[in-house]
């Protein structure tokens, strides 16, 4: 039986809490890479997932009611190892934040040679798939020709 | 609790930047949901990691987004 105290408890654990915070960004970072058509929707998904990657890492490190790993004076030892939490995962997630960023903007540039080769953002007629275009024909097939790309370089035309 | 709010205001900004039809507006919550989770992170005991995410994923991600948004179009049209 689940009562007002169990309830209040849960709310404070912050671990799984943010637990729960970074597999909601991975569903919703999996929904939108997979089932939504724009390519740049599907990069947002794809930085979401990341996201959720690195918060995940992250909270693996905590310690509930801990301190920051910064040893300053008038600590002792001891207490310390034992109450800070772990900059291991911290180190590398610094990392990670700046590399996905970095691969993001490699992505987005990847998307805006597809947009100068075919007019389009829609992943299912760039890649030709027949069936997700006859069911989209109607929405489609009404912004096109509106391609004013005249200052990136005509490199593969 | 206010860890509950800053929680609950990333999983929203994601989920709305992934509904949403103009991709502007999409690239504007993709950096409230960066903000979000530096806040996170900060509450996470890890002030470094939050110093980086809120750079990164408050101002940086969300002008990459733009500028691709820019160069191509900026409805989603399907």
């Amino acid at each position: 039986m689940i009562d007002t105290a169990s309830i209040m408890n849960i709310l404070a654990d912050t671990q799984l809490l943010s637990l729960f915070t970074s597999a909601a960004f991975i569903i919703v970072g999996l929904y939108g890479a997979i089932f939504l058509d724009n390519i740049i929707k599907k990069i947002i998904g794809i930085a979401f997932i990341e996201e959720g990657a690195n918060l995940f890492i992250l909270t693996l490190g905590y310690k509930q009611g801990g301190v920051i790993p910064i040893f300053l004076p008038g600590m002792n030892a001891e207490w310390f190892a034992a109450n800070s939490a772990y900059p291991l995962p911290q180190a590398l997630v610094l990392t990670t934040i700046v590399i996905g960023a970095s691969v993001l903007a490699v992505m987005l540039a990847i998307a805006m040679v597809l947009y100068k080769k075919h007019g389009t953002l829609s992943a299912s007629e760039i890649f030709g798939d027949k069936k997700i275009i006859s069911r989209n024909k109607n929405s489609t097939s009404k912004n096109r020709g509106s391609n004013n790309f005249d200052d990136v370089g005509d490199a593969n035309e | 609790m206010i860890e509950l709010v800053v929680m609950i205001l990333a999983v929203l900004g994601c989920i709305l930047a992934i509904m949403q039809r103009d991709l502007l507006k999409a690239a504007i919550l993709t950096g409230i949901n960066g903000a979000c989770v530096a806040f996170l992170f900060q509450f996470l005991l890890s002030p470094d990691v939050a110093l980086t995410q809120a750079i990164v994923g408050a101002a940086i991600i969300p002008v990459f987004l733009g500028l691709a948004v820019y160069k191509t179009q900026r409805n989603d049209e399907s």
